[in-house]
């Protein structure tokens, strides 16, 4: 059915105003006053260097009417440390997540956390909140010498943070370690291995705060990859070429007073919160991996191919302890076949945003540019989470005239929850792949010419004679 | 938008990637072959026996050959332009 | 390619045979030219094929730092760079002490790449530019040979000079310094001056001359052209062999030679003002005198002035020289710097200028060497010099005195084996064609020569049995038997290839390796990379301060600027011995006096390198005397020499070694708690013994940094506000006040002054107190 013009318009304008509306409204929302936590079983894990809080929170509906959406909501102490939110169902279903705010509590961070059927008057669901924190581990003391041990600092709520009313809530933290400074003791609580529960507690109101603090040993590496600038260059003749640039620092307790390297080498504990190596994981199909900085290629790293992966054992060129940093430049290539859809001229390519660098990693920034081959147009970027789009630009490289199209997006404060795939479409003519080839032979013509040219000129102003 | 994924297939190189080396040394062996006959001729040829059409149809062989067999080279190397 | 040697035009009846054997015999020359330079550049890529592409050594740091700069800001913030983070305080005028050539060179090579869309990096450009450049030599070699003899010889001196070590060592893959681009500039240079000499045209002169403005650019080196190409024409001129062709060539040479030389910033005046650049001068004034008293000779030619002639010849000669030393004298001239003069007098640096004498490459050439780096070359060349006396014209003059200046300076400095190569490669390629010439020749049918290696070559046989038979017709001992000339060709190929096998593992084992990387193999030949220097200047460029100031011996200094990005004090430059002195001293004192030096200076961060724990003889402890020695040469009076060698005269650093030894910066930084080592603890495998003096501690810096094997240890340099704060025990913090209990009471407030000076109105006073 062929619209005329001046409806289309018409449409086009209501469903945007629509759509604006909906956006709009959709950003602020109020308490409702129906729904009880009934129970929140919350597991703090802070053995290593970010706060994993996993909340199984299970939701009853007290009202009449049926709820389709609950808040959640972050202290306003932690909310600028919040990584990465993520909601699940009992069938480990992903939950749409967005962010909203309400009337009266600028100061808290609220998500609404849509459910997948509408909760009836008087039912449960279980649904389990998974929320990451980074930097909220303060070494305590702030400076170290080679061979102490690293404490840390981490000050929470001891009560779930929720706008609703939570009958029984318990909480354990899991320490791994035995050497606990201090803890706050709030009874009922109990100390077991590694871990400190703290509960069941009863009947707790909405937006109650009470200052958890727990000092505590803290080996792991508390390594934070300060920038991280990941480029991938696509190639129609088959490859797809990845590079990063890492620059990494360690941000735990600074290192005070000399480095030994008598005492690093002669005792195997010395330097225990120092960082000697660690694991980065590879697609499976990865080959031509190369490991180097700006002085050249560093020689200590070991590869093994596994089913699934390739396991990188990487060891910096020095070990890393406190406030010290270090950058390298990883890269490998994938086969095309991997990643890249096609139908007819369209493409597709779907890749890791970011992918693996090590374990429970925290990346302050991340820029990812993607060069796609000479000639495409119609580029589209599809991400699952928010990122700054920055400006396309232009890339030159081999056998290239106009250049070809750079698309990137930067994108702060990372974890390894974010290791998912973007998507992004473009149109390429496959006879432009011819222009390469041509190129160099147009270039080797010119040449010849040069020479058939060169050959019929005179440049003689007269004859000069040889005397020997 | 994920739908037309399924109605995707994969892309595979137009060439193998397992013949590069053959190409590479297929298509410059007679790109130099063709180069040297050119060259040979430029020297022996004097200024009144020089034939123009044979010389632009030996260059634009030579080029052609060897323009190809550097792309191979180059893709066989590792540098996938 | 244009061959003057070629004299075949008009043979028409057989004019398709001759032009098809032309043209198969240029596609020979330019396929056996194309191997050479293959071979060439394959030779010289051991390093990059068992380590990696990097730059090696210590001096081409700094060329690859000045030309990524060059890349980076442009070439004329390069030609004006003021660098401040070398020689701190002091800093350096890069652009006024460097030969740009080399930068230029890669500079213009990385934008005609990167204006096509090739995007290698320049410091790809730099590491490969050297085995590039050496088959352009090849090339330029061979053009030379054949303007002195052949088209023949010309290939087998290209072949030669392609993989002969003695030119290798100083062009491998990596080493990125003057002389890679250098000995293509010389060969060329003198090629031209060949073709100029031999044509008497002005364009080949002014090509003479631009091709000697590439070589200033180049090489300090350049000051043996601007004294070989006067030396020959002085030759000449006493041969009697003047010529218009001679005069023009040298004239416009000289002219726009000397002109082109004073625009490169580092040579400025010294062309018209130094001692070794005069030599040019005074035989370009001889040459204007003799060019006319000639001229005035020939207008009167019945012979009577001939005498006239030579007499006014040398006193013509005899006044330049008079004026020459006249000027030296009244200090208008400079005299020969010390550089120079010390290949007359080889003892002079030893005692003068000990930062001369302390380069392993300024010793002299011992005999093995000579073999070791030209192999069957060094015997044939004698060969080929002679035949050329023997046949002697104008060209074959100046490779004569070429040779001979060649291999007096070879025999001084293991250094210039480098300027001793190029003529023995062009006259071993003579001997070679002359030889392989005698056992071929044939009267009328061209025999089938034996299938040789791809570094073999042919050679121009119809041209050359038409030129030797017409020259040889009135000899009558030409024929050779088969079996001396099977015999002699089968000799002489097994020597050839034994040349080339031997080429190639000089240059795969003595000279390969980085310097930077160091490689041990393990019992099972697998290979342990030790990559300590990359791990500590890494750790420098990360986790110290932008601005911070490393000290450390000269040696290392382009190193940290280059791969640690920081400022130092001292670099390979050494262009103020104060200064090297200074730091000398400094890690020659013991730690208090060091420390008043470190703060003067402004130091931060001091590194040393110790190779006691794996056995590396590079190291500090072993250059140290050296450092003695130049402290002692500006600071007599506070360090002696003998002070840190044992009542007999030895140098150790064990129990028995001397106190200031034992006690100097230099080893408790190489020894600061260093117990590891194997057994015992603590045990210095470099010099075979335990330290004299452990487990002693350091109160003005700390350890900052050592790498795995123990090579690099940096320390950090205290600050004065660390120090200034004496620990005071509580009891000593209370001043105590004397017990004296005041006068005042309640009533008596008032106090009183002692010797208070009566003053009564009117009265003078007589003592003031």
């Amino acid at each position: 059915m062929r619209l005329p013009a001046m409806a289309k318009l018409q449409f086009t304008l209501f469903f945007v105003l629509f759509l604006t509306i909906q956006t709009l409204s959709a950003s602020v929302d109020t308490i409702s006053s129906d729904i009880k936590l009934k129970n929140v079983d919350r597991t703090v894990d802070i053995s290593t260097q970010l706060v994993k809080v996993v909340s199984k929170i299970v939701l009853e509906n007290s009202g009449k009417s049926s709820v389709k959406h609950f808040l959640f909501a972050v202290e306003e102490a932690a909310k600028n440390n919040l990584a990465f939110i993520g909601a699940k169902d009992s069938n480990s279903k992903d939950l749409r997540l967005a962010e909203t705010t309400v009337k009266g509590y600028d100061y808290v961070k609220f998500w609404r956390v849509e459910l997948k059927e509408p909760l009836n008057a008087g039912a449960t669901v279980n649904v389990v909140v998974e929320t990451v924190f980074t930097k909220a581990l303060q070494p305590y003391p702030t400076a170290i010498t080679q061979q102490e041990d690293q404490f840390v600092k981490y000050v929470g709520n001891l009560y779930t943070y929720s706008p609703y009313y939570t009958s029984t809530q318990k909480t354990s933290v899991i320490l791994n370690t035995k050497t606990v400074e201090s803890f706050t003791k709030v009874k009922p609580f109990s100390q077991v291995d590694g871990t400190i529960i703290y509960g069941p507690y009863a009947n707790v109101g909405p937006f109650t705060e009470k200052e958890l603090s727990i000092h505590y040993k803290n080996n792991s590496p508390f390594l934070t990859v300060t920038r991280v600038e990941r480029l991938i260059e696509v190639s129609h003749w088959g490859n797809i070429a990845i590079e990063e640039v890492i620059e990494i620092e360690h941000t735990g307790a600074k290192l005070k007073g000399p480095f030994s390297r008598y005492d690093y080498q002669q005792d195997h504990h010395s330097g225990p919160a120092s960082v000697r190596a660690y694991k980065t994981l590879l697609p499976a199909s990865a080959s031509d991996v190369y490991y180097r900085d700006t002085n050249g290629n560093i020689s200590t790293s070991n590869m093994k191919v596994k089913k699934d992966s390739v396991e990188l054992d990487l060891r910096p060129r020095y070990p890393l302890f406190g406030g010290w940093r270090t950058h390298y430049t990883l890269g490998y290539n994938v086969p095309s076949y991997e990643y890249l859809y096609h139908s007819g001229n369209e493409y597709l390519l779907k890749m890791r945003s970011i992918d693996h660098i090590f374990d429970d990693m925290q990346v302050d920034e991340l820029v990812t540019k993607i060069i796609l081959p000479e000639g495409s147009t119609g580029i589209k970027l599809n991400i699952p989470y928010s990122v700054t789009r920055l400006p396309d630009s232009l890339h030159f490289t081999y056998l290239d005239t106009k250049g070809r199209p750079v698309i990137s997006f930067i994108k702060k404060n990372i974890v390894e929850n974010h290791i998912q795939d973007f998507q992004i479409r473009y149109t390429f003519p496959r006879l432009l792949m011819l222009q390469e080839p041509l190129l160099v032979v147009g270039f080797l013509y010119t040449l010849f010419l040069c020479v058939i040219i060169y050959v019929r000129l005179d440049f003689s102003i007269h004859k000069s004679e040889h005397k020997d | 938008m994920s739908l037309e994924i399924e109605s995707m297939i994969r892309y595979t190189s137009p060439i193998n990637p397992a013949v590069f080396p053959h190409l590479t040394f297929l298509l410059l062996g007679i790109g130099i072959f063709f180069t040297a006959w050119f060259f040979v001729y430029e020297v022996t040829s004097t200024k009144a026996s020089r034939d123009m059409f044979k010389e632009l149809l030996l260059s634009l062989v030579a080029a052609l050959f060897s323009g190809f067999g550097i792309l191979f080279l180059l893709l066989w190397v590792g540098i996938y332009v | 390619m244009p061959s003057t040697t070629e004299t075949l035009p008009s043979n028409g009846r057989s004019k398709g045979l001759f032009q098809n054997t032309a043209g198969l015999s240029t596609l020979i020359t330019v396929t056996v030219l194309t191997l050479a330079w293959l071979a060439g550049f394959a030779s010289r890529l051991f390093a990059v094929i068992r380590f990696e592409s990097i730059i090696h050594e210590f001096d081409p740091w700094f060329n690859y730092r000045s030309t990524a700069y060059m890349v980076q800001h442009g070439f004329y913030n390069f030609l004006n760079w003021f660098d401040e983070r070398a020689w701190y305080p002091l800093g350096r005028i890069v652009g006024g002490t460097v030969y740009p050539g080399l930068m230029i060179t890669s500079g213009t090579i990385h934008w005609i790449l990167h204006a096509l869309n090739i995007p290698i990096h320049i410091r790809d450009i730099c590491v490969f530019l050297a085995p590039v450049f050496s088959g352009l030599t090849a090339i330029a070699t061979y053009l030379l040979t054949s303007e002195l003899w052949s088209r023949g010889a010309g290939l087998f001196a290209a072949c030669f000079i392609a993989i002969v070590p003695g030119y290798s060592s100083r062009s491998v893959a990596g080493s990125y310094d003057n002389e890679g681009i250098a000995i293509f500039a010389l060969q060329f240079t003198y090629y031209l001056w060949l073709k100029s000499v031999k044509s008497g045209s002005v364009f080949w002169s002014i090509c003479t001359a631009l091709s000697y403005f590439y070589m200033v650019s180049a090489w300090g080196g350049y000051v043996f052209i601007i004294n070989l190409i006067p030396l020959h024409v002085f030759v000449l001129l006493i041969m009697g062999r003047f010529s218009q062709r001679l005069f023009v060539s040298y004239s416009v040479f000289y002219i726009i030679g000397l002109l082109l030389s004073m625009q490169i910033p580092f040579v400025g005046f010294q062309p018209i003002r130094t001692s070794e650049h005069m030599a040019a001068s005074g035989v370009f004034a001889l040459l204007m005198a003799i060019g006319a008293l000639k001229y005035l000779h020939s207008l009167n030619p019945k012979g009577q002035w001939k005498q006239l002639l030579i007499l006014g010849g040398m006193l013509a000669a005899g006044l330049v020289f008079l004026a020459v030393v006249l000027l030296t004298y009244m200090g208008v001239i400079a005299p020969w710097s010390g550089r120079f003069y010390s290949l007359w007098d080889t003892a002079y640096a030893k005692i003068h200028i000990p930062i001369i004498a302390s380069v392993s490459e300024h010793q002299p050439t011992t005999w093995s060497s000579f073999f070791f780096d030209l192999h069957v070359l060094v015997c044939t060349f004698p060969v080929g010099l002679w035949y050329c006396i023997k046949n002697v014209n104008d060209e074959r003059v100046f490779v004569a005195l070429y040779a001979l200046s060649a291999v007096y300076f070879a025999g001084v400095m293991v250094r210039l084996m480098l300027t001793l190569t190029p003529v023995v490669c062009v006259l071993a390629g003579i001997a070679f064609s002359i030889l392989l010439d005698l056992a071929l020749r044939e009267d009328e049918v061209p025999e089938q020569s034996p299938d040789s290696e791809e570094s073999k070559s042919l050679y121009d046989k119809a041209g050359k049995v038409k030129k030797r038979t017409l020259e040889a017709a009135p000899n009558a001992d030409t024929g050779l038997g088969m079996n001396v000339r099977s015999g002699t060709l089968i000799a002489f190929m097994i020597l050839l290839m034994l040349f080339s096998v031997h080429c190639t593992w000089a240059t795969s084992n003595a000279y390969s390796s980085p310097s930077i990387v160091l490689a041990s193999y393990g019992n099972d030949g697998s290979r342990k990379i030790l990559d300590d220097f990359r791990e500590a200047y890494g750790w420098l460029s990360q986790n110290t301060a932008e601005d911070a100031r490393i000290m450390s011996w000269w040696d290392y200094g382009y190193q940290i600027a280059g791969m640690g990005n920081r400022t130092t004090l001292v670099d390979n430059n050494t262009w103020n011995n104060s200064h090297i002195a200074l730091v000398g001293k400094a890690m020659a004192s013991n730690e208090s006096a060091a420390y008043s030096i470190m703060t003067m200076l402004d130091v931060d961060y001091v590194l040393v390198i110790f190779g006691g724990a794996i056995g590396y003889s590079g190291d500090d402890i072993n250059k140290f005397i050296w450092m003695v020695r130049i402290a002692e040469g500006e600071h007599p009076k506070d360090i002696h020499e003998v002070d840190y060698f044992t009542e007999r005269g030895e140098y150790r650093i064990d129990s028995e070694g001397s106190k200031t030894m034992l006690n100097c910066l230099m080893y408790k930084l190489s020894y600061y708690r260093y117990d590891s080592g194997g057994s015992p603890p603590g045990y210095d495998r470099t010099r075979s013994a335990l330290p004299g003096n452990r487990g002693f501690k350091l109160t003005y810096l700390e350890e900052a940094y050592t790498t795995e094997h123990w090579l690099v240890r940096i320390y950090r340099v205290k600050k004065p506000s660390e120090f200034n704060r004496p620990r005071l025990s509580l009891a000593k913090r209370k001043i105590s006040t004397s017990n004296t209990i005041s006068k005042k009471t309640s009533r008596r407030r008032k106090g009183a002054l002692k010797n208070k000076p009566t003053v009564v109105k009117g009265k003078k006073v007589g003592k003031l107190e």
